[in-house]
């Protein structure tokens, strides 16, 4: 068989992998809506604000309701510690205060 | 028709050298496809996760209160007098404020945080909805003593799977006994995995709050247009107090994979040292063999045109299958191996190990940023190389000159 044979029926078994995979992500997606809604509901019942991912550290674990100051707020010289600190970009400054001025 | 097909046999030809010539040196073609797929895979995993993550932030936060209020002394968040809820009933615009107390318990003898979470469920707007986060049982009632709803990752580490009664440390180091009345399903995983909903005489009773204080107010509001206005007023009637919004809820999740997550960072940073690597691979030149192969193949009656496609098609085939291999591992670690890779970073050193699936969103323009990301600066690397390896004269190349 020719080399080149040979990659094109590598490539038709990678297709064929790459099809299902995609056929199952189709499901995941069609699935999604209804895990949404359970998801939706839940997040509105009990007025939640973040996702539970990390259980650390309160700020990782509400990063949307923390301040930028709560890694280091423990002690006066306090350092970030917390792996997961840094998997997590600081929340962006609430300007609510600063638009008071305008108001 | 015919020269089509003369072509697409001179094409198929010059595919088969260069497949052969690739396995020739197959250790090291395999190693650079191993490493240039590893780096696909790392910057397609890292993709998958975070979009996956703020995809799902972004749809389900969405049903967050319009506008948390929380109380700041010093800096530090601090119980708010529940007649602050009086104060907004002035402001017009706003439809509802429900009271709630929550915060963390360490668990000192299992080395885990818990969120606890009291409120009156029937208050919230889509209170009537709440069930079905449930996998079996029921919320407490307002006035019932001890009850409460768990996590999963709660039942777990608690031992609830055959007992439903547990107790938490007051800070006085007195015990307070809870009853399971409730389990969340594993649908609502991502938002409830270590959460504790009980009544707000509970959580106070537990906390050691004082009557009259509560943890926030969630305020919702008429007209949701009114939203950053209304919080405004807030703040300017409650100077203590700090004013969240739900879009700077949404604001959050949609920056903190931003290339200043240190995460973000680290991916990013790895796959372009590596590509840099590779890179200078390719264009370090020719080993002294493969000028004698080009000198043969020139004295054979092979054009330049001829061996630029034959480096043309190496580099096309190490780079699509590196590009295709990569994805499609992606895939398969973040939906079912569910970003193993990823997970010590994502935990930390949390205890307990939330156990939601993530469900990536693949479009094609991220498909195509990693494709422009990778593969074709790998290609334009080539370039030089292939036409460096295809102007080499023929005597000089066979005599080693």
């Amino acid at each position: 068989m020719r080399p080149s044979h040979l990659l094109i029926l590598f490539l038709l078994l990678l297709a064929a992998l790459d099809g299902v995979l995609y056929v199952d992500y189709l499901r995941l997606r069609h699935d999604r809506p209804a895990a949404l809604d359970i998801l939706t509901a839940t997040a509105a019942g009990l007025g939640l604000s973040d996702l539970c991912v990390a259980t650390e550290a309160r700020y990782t674990r509400h990063p949307a309701a923390s301040d930028r100051v709560a890694p280091v707020m423990d002690h006066p010289g306090g350092l970030e510690h917390f792996p997961t600190g840094s998997f997590w970009a600081p929340p962006p400054y609430p300007e609510t205060r600063k638009e008071i001025a305008k108001f | 028709m015919t020269i089509f097909s003369t072509g697409l046999e001179k094409q198929l030809n010059i595919l088969d050298y260069a497949l052969a010539s690739f396995w020739r040196r197959k250790l090291k073609n395999l190693s650079v496809m191993i490493v240039f797929g590893a780096v696909i895979f790392l910057l397609a995993s890292f993709q998958m996760v975070t979009r996956s993550l703020t995809e799902t932030a972004a749809d389900v936060l969405a049903a967050a209160p319009d506008i948390t209020v929380q109380r700041l002394s010093a800096g530090r968040q601090e119980s708010l007098p529940l007649a602050y809820r009086d104060r907004l009933a002035a402001i017009f615009g706003i439809r509802k404020v429900v009271p709630r107390i929550w915060g963390y318990l360490f668990d000192e003898g299992k080395g885990a945080n818990y969120t606890i979470m009291g409120l009156d469920v029937a208050a919230m707007p889509g209170g009537e909805k709440l069930p079905q986060s449930l996998a079996a049982g029921r919320f407490p009632e307002p006035d019932e003593t001890g009850g409460c709803v768990v996590g999963r990752s709660i039942v777990r580490i608690q031992g609830l799977e055959s007992r439903r009664h547990f107790s938490l440390f007051r800070p006085d180091l007195s015990l307070k006994p809870f009853r399971v009345t409730g389990t969340f399903g594993a649908e609502s995983a991502i938002l409830t995995d270590d959460l504790i909903v009980t009544t707000l005489p509970e959580a106070a009773d537990l906390f050691a709050i004082p009557a009259g204080l509560v943890t926030d107010l969630c305020v919702y509001v008429v007209n949701p247009r009114e939203i950053d206005t209304i919080a405004k007023k807030i703040a300017a009637r409650l100077p203590d107090s700090r004013v969240l919004t739900r879009s700077q809820i949404l604001k959050t999740y949609q920056v903190v994979f931003g290339w200043r997550s240190g995460f973000a960072s680290i991916c990013l940073l790895t796959g372009l040292l590596a590509f840099i690597i590779l890179a200078w691979d390719k264009a370090s030149g020719l080993s002294p063999e493969e000028r004698r192969e080009i000198g043969i193949l020139k004295v054979l009656g092979w054009e330049t045109a001829d061996i630029l496609t034959i480096r043309f098609w190496e580099g096309c085939l190490i780079a699509a299958l590196s590009y295709v291999l990569g994805v499609t591992a992606a895939y398969i670690h973040v939906v079912h191996f569910n970003a193993a890779l990823f997970r010590p970073v994502m935990l930390g050193w949390s205890v307990l190990d939330p156990t939601f699936r993530l469900v990536p969103v693949l479009e094609a323009a991220d498909l195509l940023l990693i494709f422009c990301l990778t593969v074709l600066p790998y290609l334009a690397a080539t370039v030089v190389p292939a036409w460096r390896c295809a102007i080499v004269p023929a005597d000089s190349a066979i005599r080693g000159g």
